[in-house]
């Protein structure tokens, strides 16, 4: 069963419907343990593939039963063992190939359950008196089917407050409605824009290494770079509607994960609307601590702005290398990195140039800020690259043009997107500036079933298509 | 960040419904649907008009032993996909050949051409087929006369090419080239099975098959197919069987293709998903094999034809769009190769002692080859008859006929 598919959909509101039979805590529980393990097996054919998976989770719970019973000593030692038993699992190409485990794990999702792992952890040792996690709540926590995949990433308070109430949430055909419109944006998201977008992409990337005029080879390079950055964001925020509303009708709120990120004015900014539960994660769990204890250690009051610039650098860098195990990814986070630190070592050189006041104007001007918007997409697109492609590949792309015409391409994407996304800007405000007693015209209940209809047709018609084999060669019988 | 402002929905709270969205709700699903579908089918329609009659309207025969032919002096209109509509004139011997037939004009180097649509020029004007530039082009680079008489049908298979040699012969060729598509390979399992009656069938020694009903045929074909491909991919290939079939009626779907099947990578991985798609294959399988082995026993008889006529016959294998479009890339997925069929051909008619040129190579030149082709109806356009015309008669003045030289020289010798 693939992610965002129609039998992932279909499996997601049949469990919901299972799930709504009884409001009981421990029947809903039973539902969505029975339903996460038939999804895990499904996802892994064979169940001796998982052990990887369940030694993990074992050692986080064998590390929570230590915490809760008051071994925070050893919190440290924990989170080491943890982050390197996660890397060792992992493969990280950092670590002695000698060492590394051989034979074919199912690793899906790991990434993720590391995450709700340090934050089990974490939070057990910060906060003593919570009342221990059972075996049962944590496998739930942790293997929840519409999380386990790609997130978003749920604080297990939150998790627990939903899952567990003794009066679930309500559910009354509004909130099914909306759900199931959800779900159809994000179907259509996944199987049509993002395979649209990710042909785009694939026929650039042929067109740049072809005997085409140099235009034809600028034009397929700028498609290169802009196409991948929608590709993903429909990919994967499509995949999280669908996810987000499969357990809404289950009574579970999740966290957003996105929110226009393209609209983002500062690198800052768009990691506040880019898989934000992951961002929340990261500045909870690394920027901020980092940011005490350097406080606690560096007085200087002159000094105190900068280590802003370098906390963001290390969560971000972080953010970069815990996409994948190889030094891309490492190159990633520096970029990620670069990216945070430098907006923020602007923003407190211009507040300290213009004053608060007037870097708050400037940030306001319509000019500054959609261009500011445009570089944030460039920075973001070129980024990128270290994500989806490894060094030979990079390598050949960025020798297929001249460096000084890769310039020119970067920053033609600049400018665009500095005009593009404001009138996106413009648009999107203006329609939503037609409103009715109820509010926006656009996002009523009418128009939503406009567009839900819409999209579930073209999405309908496209999955057909784009999995229905080319025909040969028209030809009728006579 | 909040973690829990995520659901708008909420914070809106659970008012119910009014009454009428019960009903005004679904409607206005319904209508959006409506609209859609209906606008669309009515801009496509508009976009590639098809015409109502049928194509072989001008043609007889069909997947018998003779082939088919055409009614002699008749006019087939029509097309097909997104092509346009076109006329194919027929003359007295029912040939698209742009000119009568009968014996060559004196101190002409005449070649007969063989071949099914893409050698009829399907879905293009007759003065810019293949076979109307061709012969300019090969005059202008012998610096002889050369005239082609074009004698493909559509849906003519090599399996039926031998029952009609003696009308290339009455056409005085000083040489036949035989125009191949990876489709005519394929044609000689739709010919076999439906004539049964060629030689090649003989060599068919599979048991003969119970008379069954239509369902008992439906019940035998799912049977075979559940036991082969399991339960889960039947239900998947039936659902995409039938919505083909019902949505290519669908002028909407032609539409829909032809902006689809734009994306290089995309038709190609499309294209590669298609049972179709067999002899792309590192390593086709044994249906496609043996459709090979007839082609060399159809090929065979046609070569002695040829030989017992003193006519030298060539043959060229045609690329289909998605074929020119991976060469075109440069490179394929693992496992395909776009080029195995080119030297399966090259081995069966060298191997008989017949002469083959390639052009294959030539479209690793071509930057998206693929746009020389029609999207959806596959044949090649007039830019792509030029441009195989181009390949061909370069190919042909290379050394590959000896009559034709090796480049630009003095008057032809004909026979």
């Amino acid at each position: 069963m693939d992610s965002a598919s129609f039998q992932f959909v279909l499996f997601g509101l049949v469990v919901a419907a299972f799930s709504n039979f009884s409001q009981s805590r421990v029947w809903r529980s039973a539902v969505l343990f029975v339903a996460s393990m038939v999804f895990l097996l499904l996802l892994a054919h064979d169940p001796r593939v998982l052990t990887a998976v369940a030694g993990f989770l074992a050692l986080g719970y064998i590390c929570l039963l230590l915490l809760q019973r008051g071994w925070s000593r050893l919190f440290v030692w924990i989170m080491v063992a943890v982050v390197l038993v996660y890397a060792w699992l992992k493969r990280y190409t950092f670590l002695p190939n000698g060492i590394l485990p051989h034979g074919s794990f199912f690793l899906l999702g790991l990434s993720y359950i590391l995450f709700r792992v340090l934050h089990l952890l974490v939070d057990s040792k910060d906060r003593g008196s919570r009342a221990p996690i059972g075996v049962g709540a944590y496998l739930l926590y942790m293997l929840n089917f519409n999380t386990f995949l790609s997130g978003p990433i749920q604080f297990y308070d939150d998790f627990a407050r939903d899952q567990f109430a003794l009066q679930p949430i309500p559910l009354g055909a509004r909130v099914v409605g909306l759900q199931i419109e959800r779900i159809i944006r994000g179907f259509f998201k996944v199987n049509v824009l993002a395979t649209l977008l990710f042909a785009a992409q694939e026929d650039a990337l042929q067109k740049i290494f072809q005997p085409l005029p140099l235009s034809l080879r600028l034009f397929a390079a700028f498609r290169l770079t802009v196409a991948y950055p929608f590709f993903l964001y429909a990919n994967f925020s499509g995949y999280i509607d669908i996810v987000i509303a499969s357990s809404r009708l289950m009574r579970v709120r999740l966290p957003e994960n996105f929110d226009r990120p393209f609209s983002a004015t500062s690198f800052l900014d768009f990691w506040n609307r880019w898989h934000m539960s992951l961002s929340n994660w990261v500045k909870t769990y690394v920027y901020n601590p980092l940011l005490m204890a350097l406080m606690r250690h560096i007085s200087s009051v002159a000094l105190q702005p900068f280590l802003g610039v370098f906390c963001f650098f290390a969560a971000f860098f972080l953010v970069g290398i815990w996409h994948g195990r190889t030094s891309e990814f490492i190159f990633l986070g520096l970029l990620f990195g670069i990216g945070v630190s430098v907006n923020k070592l602007w923003q407190v050189t211009m507040a300290r140039v213009l004053g608060r006041k007037g870097y708050r104007a400037l940030a306001g001007n319509f000019l500054y800020s959609s261009s500011s918007r445009g570089l944030t997409f460039a920075w973001f697109a070129l980024a990128n690259f270290w994500f989806w492609a490894d060094w030979r590949q990079i390598g050949s792309i960025f020798t297929a043009l001249a460096p000084v015409q890769w310039l020119g391409v970067w920053v033609a994407i600049w400018l665009c997107a500095t005009v593009i996304l404001a009138l996106w800007e413009w648009l999107r405000a203006a329609l939503l500036a037609v409103k009715t007693s109820e509010g926006p015209v656009l996002v009523s209940r009418y128009a939503r079933v406009v567009y839900a209809s819409a999209l579930g047709l073209a999405a309908v018609v496209m999955t057909i298509l784009l999995n229905q084999p080319v025909p040969e060669v028209i030809y009728k019988k006579f | 960040m909040s973690q829990m402002d995520a659901n708008q929905p909420d914070a809106a709270g659970e008012a119910k419904l009014p009454r009428r969205d019960w009903v005004l709700l679904p409607v206005l699903s319904l209508f959006t649907i409506a609209l859609i579908s209906l606008s669309t089918e009515w801009t496509a329609r508009r976009v590639f008009p098809q015409y109502p009659g049928n194509i072989y309207q001008c043609i007889v025969g069909g997947n018998t032993p003779d082939g088919t032919r055409g009614v002699p002096n008749s006019v087939c209109r029509g097309n097909r996909g997104d092509s346009p509509i076109e006329d194919y004139r027929l003359n007295s011997c029912g040939h698209r050949a742009g000119m009568e037939c009968g014996p060559k004009p004196p101190g002409t180097y005449r070649i007969v051409l063989l071949g099914a649509s893409f050698a009829i020029g399907e879905g293009v004007p007759m003065e810019k087929t293949l076979a109307a530039v061709l012969p300019a082009d090969l005059s202008s680079r012998t610096g002889g006369k050369v005239d082609l008489y074009n004698e493909g049908m559509f849906s003519e298979s090599p399996a039926t090419i031998g029952s009609h040699f003696d009308q290339v012969t009455a056409a005085q060729p000083d040489m036949i080239l035989w125009v191949l598509t990876p489709f005519d390979i394929k044609l000689e399992t739709v010919v076999m099975s439906s004539a049964g009656s060629s030689p090649a069938a003989g060599k068919d020694d599979s048991p003969p098959r119970e008379k069954l009903s239509v369902m008992g045929r439906i019940r035998r074909r799912l049977r075979v197919t559940i036991a082969t491909r399991g339960i889960a991919e039947t239900t998947s290939v039936l659902f995409h069987y039938y919505v083909g079939m019902y949505s290519n009626h669908l002028t909407s779907v032609v539409l829909l293709r032809h902006l689809l099947d734009r994306n290089q990578s995309q038709y190609v991985k499309s294209y590669l998903a298609n049972p179709d798609a067999e002899f792309l294959n590192a390593n086709p399988g044994a249906g496609w094999q043996s459709n090979l082995t007839r082609f060399g026993a159809d090929y065979e008889q046609i070569e002695a034809q040829a030989r017992a006529a003193g006519v030298p016959l060539v043959v060229v294998l045609i690329p289909n769009r998605a074929q020119a479009a991976m060469i075109s890339m440069g490179k394929w997925p693992s496992g395909a190769d776009p080029f195995r069929l080119d030297e399966d051909l090259r081995s069966i008619v060298s191997g008989r002692g017949g002469i083959y040129v390639d052009i294959l190579p030539d479209f690793r030149d071509v930057p998206s080859a693929e746009q020389y082709f029609y999207m959806v109806n596959g044949h090649p356009d007039e830019h792509g008859n030029a441009l195989l015309a181009g390949m061909l008669a370069r190919a042909l003045t290379s050394g590959a006929v000896p009559a034709l030289g090796t480049g630009p020289r003095g008057p032809l010798e004909p026979r």
